[in-house]
Parts: structure tokens; sequence; C-alpha cells
């Protein structure tokens, strides 16, 4: 066995321990609030165990390891539905770059520290009401209050705003610039007095994401974590999302062979669906696509592997994968008929059709609507033009609203 | 095999772009669509010259020992260049039938010919849509065929063919001697194809699988031709993605380069996702020869590259505006050649049919 291999193993057998404090049948039935303790006591299990920071310095908690290790451990980790999904964001952007920019060292090992423990969570507030795609148009502002700052405005879309203990947060300091140039980088304690968090009910039921009012909210200069008007250079680090996350070639919805499972299952006009050539070609396609997603991503742990670096064909896991997923639900629905009408709010869009198609619109826009996704690999993989900008080099204070 | 290519494979992508790019253009493969019964010399006597055809054969019979991988590599070039010749498939699938089925005299006899280059072979299965038919036309009696093999692509040229036939009620993978064998040209939209219909009377033939192992036997064979085939439609899709992207930032409309209107931008960006998962798939495909899920791995890449090919091929064509449409600039080949490549191992109906046969645990 290889070292990578013997590290799987090794996790898999880890993971296997955990289902039974944390796996789907320890959360069934669970409020919103005992699934978040379940999860901390889940994070930091992770983190007794040294599956938590895995490729982290060392020195702020991590476990000094690489990339292929982390996703090794995901793709295992994915496998149970553990309650992780309170740290996706935390753990995912804002603790890295604090870990990259913040200016107090000190402080910024203790956040780590706690953060990978479960104890902590971060959230990111860039999206706002004006627009959440056109990231510099944001309008929440600080102005210079004393030695520090005072933050007024809106964030909207804020995942886990409401269970969060501080936040990154884009805000304009300069409206008389150009509007890229006009924004600042802060981290911002979500406990402080003005800030207000609401949460939003989404069309599936949940309501993890949330708006955020701040009204006078003063934070002191230490909290700046980029040059004062050079914030939009460490939101775009902060979205360089890492293509070879644990990737999932079903969109983070049901696999293939429980949509097989299915068209076994159901008649349609008298036959078994799955002799039926709509459906036959639908699985079909939907495996060829799948299957291509995944040799994607296996292909990019191999390049990992030998020290080199994958190309960009990583990032188009979610916009096929979901795009796909979504169809494939409806279809599953259709298979079932009136019998698809019974929906259950908290069963699992991982193996439930209902959940996964409402919930899959989600998919389409978090972390990147298909328009973005479809312009950045226009941009920035074949080189075609940028859009028209007509709002390009204009103050912000001058754009027509 | 890993879906890594070494450093040797990718000189061999490499060294087979450069040969093909100073050996084919368009201006030699525009006059083969103007007469049925030619095929492009320059790109066959590269192939020859440049061992192709000994590839993935083995080293006992003058080939080179190497494997779908490497061929692949070739065919995703031979696709980017619209090279003008179907031998390169239908060459590997003839021999690797003879490698895999046939005894010590059948190899000695064909094997060093089609890794060479000099002897030609051909697949004659399909029978319309019917890419391997449950009652082949063809008939064995007493070592002899009857019946005729439609649209057989390279069957014009072709020194060797293997057939699916049915002997009484059974099926039964043969071998015949073309020397001397009536057939005729079909004109088709893809002349350089080279498709012949190949009748038979009382040809002598020699079998390489009898019984009903002889359809599963063929079946392994299409799959082998349909991996090839996969990588010469991605390097295809790739071309015309490449070909789009290039027009796109150069043709201007409204005072801005076409390729700034995300219509046309996504678009493009769309067939960067077709193009890789098609490349994906086929190089897992290659590198799954002879694994249990081999099948399995070429059905999926055979439809993401038709996917691929075909999409693209109507897309390049849309976003160049009239320009596209035109005989002279050439787009029109890889349509053409999008669609002969998407019939000749089988359609994506066949594929899909035999993949999910296989993910629904029937017909293994
Ligand atoms: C469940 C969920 C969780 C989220 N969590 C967070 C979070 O934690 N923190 C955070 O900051 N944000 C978060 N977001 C916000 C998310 O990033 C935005 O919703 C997303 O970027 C789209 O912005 P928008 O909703 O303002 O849509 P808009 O930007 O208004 O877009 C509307 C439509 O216009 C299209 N469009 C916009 N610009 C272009 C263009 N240039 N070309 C083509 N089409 C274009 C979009 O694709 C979309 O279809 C979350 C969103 C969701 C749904």
């Amino acid at each position: 066995m290889t070292d990578l291999e013997t590290y799987r193993a090794k996790a898999a057998e880890w993971c296997e321990a955990m289902v039974p404090a944390f796996g789907k049948a320890a959360r069934e039935g669970l409020t919103v609030e005992e699934d978040l303790a379940l999860g901390r006591r889940y994070q930091k299990a992770k983190f007794d165990a040294g599956y938590a920071g895995i490729n982290w310095p060392t020195d702020l908690g991590g476990q000094g390891l690489g990339h292929i290790e982390k996703i090794t451990f995901e793709g295992e980790e994915m496998k149970h539905g553990f309650p992780n999904v309170y740290f996706g964001i935390s753990l995912g952007m804002p603790v890295p770059v604090l870990m990259q920019f913040g200016s107090d060292r000190e402080f910024v090992k203790e956040r780590v520290l706690k953060a990978l423990q479960g104890e902590e969570i971060w959230c990111q507030l860039f999206s706002e009401p004006s627009g959440g795609t056109d990231l510099a148009g944001l309008r929440t502002r600080a102005e210079t209050d004393g030695n520090g700052w005072k933050i007024n405005g809106q964030k909207v879309w804020t995942s886990w705003a409401q269970y969060s203990d501080y936040g990154v947060i884009v805000v304009r300091t300069d409206p008389t610039v150009a509007k890229h140039k006009g924004l600042t980088y802060f981290w911002v304690d979500m406990k402080a007095p003005g800030v207000t968090v609401r949460p939003i009910k989404l069309a599936g039921g949940d309501s993890h994401v949330n708006e955020v009012f701040f009204d006078d909210v003063k934070i002191s200069d230490d909290h700046r974590m980029s040059p004062v008007g050079g914030g939009f250079a460490v939101a775009l680090a902060t979205l360089m999302i890492e293509r070879y996350v644990a990737t999932d070639s079903a969109g983070f919805g049901p696999h293939l062979d429980l949509f097989v499972d299915l068209a076994k299952e159901v008649r349609l006009n008298g036959r078994p669906a799955i002799e039926d050539g709509r459906i036959r070609q639908q699985i079909a396609r939907n495996h060829a696509m799948r299957a291509g997603l995944d040799s994607i991503n296996r292909r990019a742990r191999l390049m990992m592997q030998a020290g080199m670096t994958p190309g960009p064909e990583g990032s188009l896991n979610k916009l096929v994968a979901v795009r796909s997923r979504q169809k494939l639900s409806e279809l599953a629905l259709d298979l079932q008929g009136t019998d698809a009408f019974a929906f259950d709010e908290h069963a699992s869009p991982k193996d439930d059709w209902a959940s996964s198609w409402i919930n899959a619109p989600t998919g389409r826009i978090a972390g990147g609507s298909d328009e973005t996704l479809l312009n950045t690999i226009a941009e920035r993989i074949l080189g075609l033009p940028q859009d028209h900008r007509p709002d390009k080099g204009i103050p912000f204070n001058q754009i027509p609203a | 095999m890993s879906i890594l290519y070494d450093e040797g494979q990718q000189a061999i992508a490499t060294e087979s772009r450069r040969a093909l790019e100073a050996r084919v253009s368009k201006d030699d493969l525009l006059p083969l669509l103007q007469t049925s019964g030619r095929y492009h010399d320059g790109f066959w006597t590269t192939a020859k010259e440049q061992g192709w055809t000994a590839l993935a054969l083995p080293e006992a019979y003058g080939g080179l020992d190497l494997g779908l991988v490497e061929l692949g590599l070739i065919a995703h070039q031979a696709g980017r260049t619209l090279s003008g010749a179907p031998f390169l498939t239908s060459n590997f699938g003839a021999a690797k039938a003879i490698e895999l089925y046939g005894n010590d005299t059948q190899k000695a006899r064909w094997l060093p010919g089609l890794a060479s280059g000099e002897t030609i072979g051909a697949i004659a299965f399909a029978a319309g849509a019917d890419a391997l038919p449950d009652q082949p036309a063809i008939g064995l009696n007493a070592g002899k065929v009857e019946g005729m093999a439609p649209g057989v692509s390279g069957g014009l040229f072709a020194d060797v063919a293997i057939l699916l036939a049915l002997d009484g009620g059974t099926p039964a993978l043969l071998i015949v001697d073309l020397a001397g064998i009536e057939r005729k040209a079909v004109d088709s939209f893809d002349n350089s194809r080279c498709v012949a219909d190949i009748t038979f009377a009382g040809t002598p033939a020699e079998p390489l699988v009898t019984g009903e192992a002889a359809r599963a036997a063929a079946l392994r064979i299409l799959a082998l031709q349909a991996v090839v085939t996969a990588h010469e439609q991605t390097g295809g899709a790739e071309a015309l993605m490449e070909i789009a992207r290039d027009y796109a930032l150069t043709r201007k409309a409204f005072g801005q380069p076409i390729g700034a209107f995300q219509s046309i931008k996504h678009r493009i960006a769309e067939l960067y996702g077709l193009v890789e998962l098609a490349r994906a798939n086929a190089i897992h495909a290659a590198a799954c020869e002879g694994q249990d899920d081999f099948i399995t791995a070429a059905a999926a890449a055979r439809l993401s590259a038709t996917e691929a090919y075909d999409t693209a091929a109507r897309d390049c064509i849309q976003i160049h505006g009239g320009i596209g449409v035109t005989w002279e600039i050439g787009l029109h080949l890889h349509m053409r050649r999008s669609r002969t490549l998407a019939l000749e191992q089988g359609s994506s109906f066949f594929w899909e049919d035999i993949l999910v046969d296989r993910l629904a645990g029937a017909g293994a």
C-alpha cells in the first residue's frame, strides 16, 4: 500500500467508527440547534483524531499535510452524512483568509484553534441586496471613527451568520473612486453592538442564510485585513475557491444508482420504467457525465500526488453536476407521479428526490451562479473578452443606480 | 494503466501532432469529398512511417507492444486534423480480433501486414441501425459466407474483414480474405471514409469465435474501436472549440469582438465542458482495457465523445455566421466527420442500451 492508501484506509476506519455517534441515524429528528451541538462535538472529535485542518500549518493547530490528504479524508467523510455543514464556510474561506491576512498572530492562532475544534464559527459577509455577482458593487460602508471605523449597511445571504462568532466583511471605505478601488476588508465580531442577524427561510424550508444589519458597528483598526482601499484583492483571494475540494459528481444530490433502482421499481405505461427509452437515455447520459467528472477528479488527485498542479477542468464540477442533478430530480418525481407529492422537509438531498429537486436551484446560485462560472471558464481558461462593463472606471458615487 | 500520461506518452502526442499538422491540410481533404473511392494518402503514409499501425500490436508480429492509451493519443491528434482515412481504427479492430481470437496460423498470416499498414483491415458487424445484430444477415455454410455487409467504413480498400455471421442458429465471428471480392462504393457525405457495401457469394471464411461467445467477442472488438474513435471525436471537438474561440476573438460586431457577447462566450465555455468530459472518459476507458468494467467505460466514452463532437460542430459553425457554412472554410469537414464517427462504431442508442443494461445489472 502506498502512504496515501494507508492514510485513506485509516481515515475510512475512523469515519466508520464515528457513524454510531454522528451518522445519519444519530441525527434523525434533531432540531437544528441540537444538530449543531452534535456537529460541534463531531468537529472536536475530528480535531482530536488529527483530521481537522489537515493541510494547515502545525503552528496554528493544523496537521501540516497536503491538499491530497485533505481531499482523501473528505472523500471518506462524505460517505456518512456527518453534521459538518455548519463549518463548511467557516473553515473553507474566512478562517484560511484570517490565517493569511490577520495581523495579530496571537489572536489569529487562538481563533484558528477554536474554529478547528468547533467552538467558534465564522461567516462570510460579501453579498448584499444590491447584488452578489457584482461583488464590487456593494454599498455597506465604513467611515473612520476616532482610531477605528464605524460600519453601516446590510449584507444578505450570509450562511450560518446566526450561529457565527465572527465574520469577514468587505465594505466601501471610499465612494469617490472606481468601485473596485474603494473597498476594504475587515473581520467583525458578530456579537458586537449594532449587529442584527435575521434568518431567511429558503424554498426548501431551512433557514441557514441570513440578512445581517450593521448599525453604527464600531471596530478598531486592528480588525483591518487589507490596506485601506485594497479590499477587493483580498476578497478575490477568498473567492479563489479550491477547485478540487471534495467534489461530488452527483452535484450533492442523490447518486445515480438510486435513480436506477427507482426506474427498476416503478412502472411506466405498464412496463418497468427501466425499459423506457427516455429513461434509459437519461441514465446513460447522466452516467457518462458523472463518469467524466469522476475521471477528471481522479486524474487531479494523481497529479497532486505526483507533485503536479491539476488543470483548470476541475472548475466544471459544480456547473455540470448541479444542472444535471436538477433535471434528474425532476425526472425522478415524474417517475413517481402523484406518489411524489409526499414531502419531508427534513429529508436529505443526498437520497431524497423531492428534497434534491427543491434545493437544487440553491446549488446553481450559491458559490457562483452558472453564468458566473461560464464567464470564468470563458475568460480565465479560454481567454475570451470580459463582459462590457459600463461602470468601469467611473467613481462609485457617480454610477447611476 | 494510469490515467496520467507519462513523458513517453506525451512525446507521442506532440510528435504525432507535429507530423499530422505538417502532412494534412484542409486543402487535401476538401477534394476527397467530391469523389468516392479516394482516401488521404498523406495520412496513411504518415501512419505507416510513424509506426502508428504497429503501435498497439504485439512485438512478435512486428508491433510495438504499446496499448490503447497510446493509440488513443494518436487518434486524438488525427481527430484534430481531420485525417481522412478510417484505417487507423479499423486496422486496429481487425488486428485485435485476430490477436485475441485467432490461432497461430491466422496471426502469422495477417498480423505482420496489419502492423506494417500494408494490409488494411475492416470490421463489418453492423446492419443499418443495428451495430451488433442478433440475426446477422450474413450466413455461414460449410466454411463459406453469403450475404451483404452494408456501409463498411474503409471497406473499399480493405484486404481482410472481420464479420459477425449466423452459422445455422448461432453467431460466429469470422475472418474473411477480401482479395478479389466485389464491393460497391457508397457515395457518402464523408467520402474520405471509403465506405462500401460488400457482397459475399460463397466466399471462404475462417472462424475466430463460434457460438454465443461470438457476440461478446464482437462487442469487445467494437468497444476497442469505439474507444479509439472516442479519442478521435474528442480531438475533433477540441479543435472546433479552439477554432470557435479564435474566431470569436477576432471577428467584430457592434464595435466589439463577438466573443464578448455572452451567448457566444458561454457557448464556447459549454464546449470546454463537453470536451473535457469526453477527454476524461476516453482516457479512463483506454486505461480500463482488459478490465471488467471496460465495456461500461467504453460506452461512457463513446456517448460523451459523440455529444462533444456533434455539439462542437453545430456551435462552431453557428459562431462563424455566414462564412461558417461555406465550402471553402471547411468547417463542414468537421460536421461531416462528426456524424460519420457518431455512426461508425454503433450509434448513441446502441451504447446507451449497453450502458444501461450494465448499470441496471442486466446483460453483463
Ligand atoms: C444558499 C446560499 C448561501 C449563500 N451563502 C453566502 C455567504 O455565506 N456569504 C455571501 O457573501 N454570499 C452568500 N450567498 C450569495 C451568493 O454568493 C449570491 O447569491 C450569488 O453570488 C448571486 O448573487 P445574487 O443573488 O445577488 O444574484 P445577482 O447577482 O443579482 O444575479 C441575478 C442573475 O443575474 C445573473 N448575472 C449577474 N451578473 C451576470 C453577468 N455578468 N453575466 C451573466 N449573468 C449575470 C446571475 O447569474 C443570476 O442568474 C449565498 C447564496 C445562497 C443562495
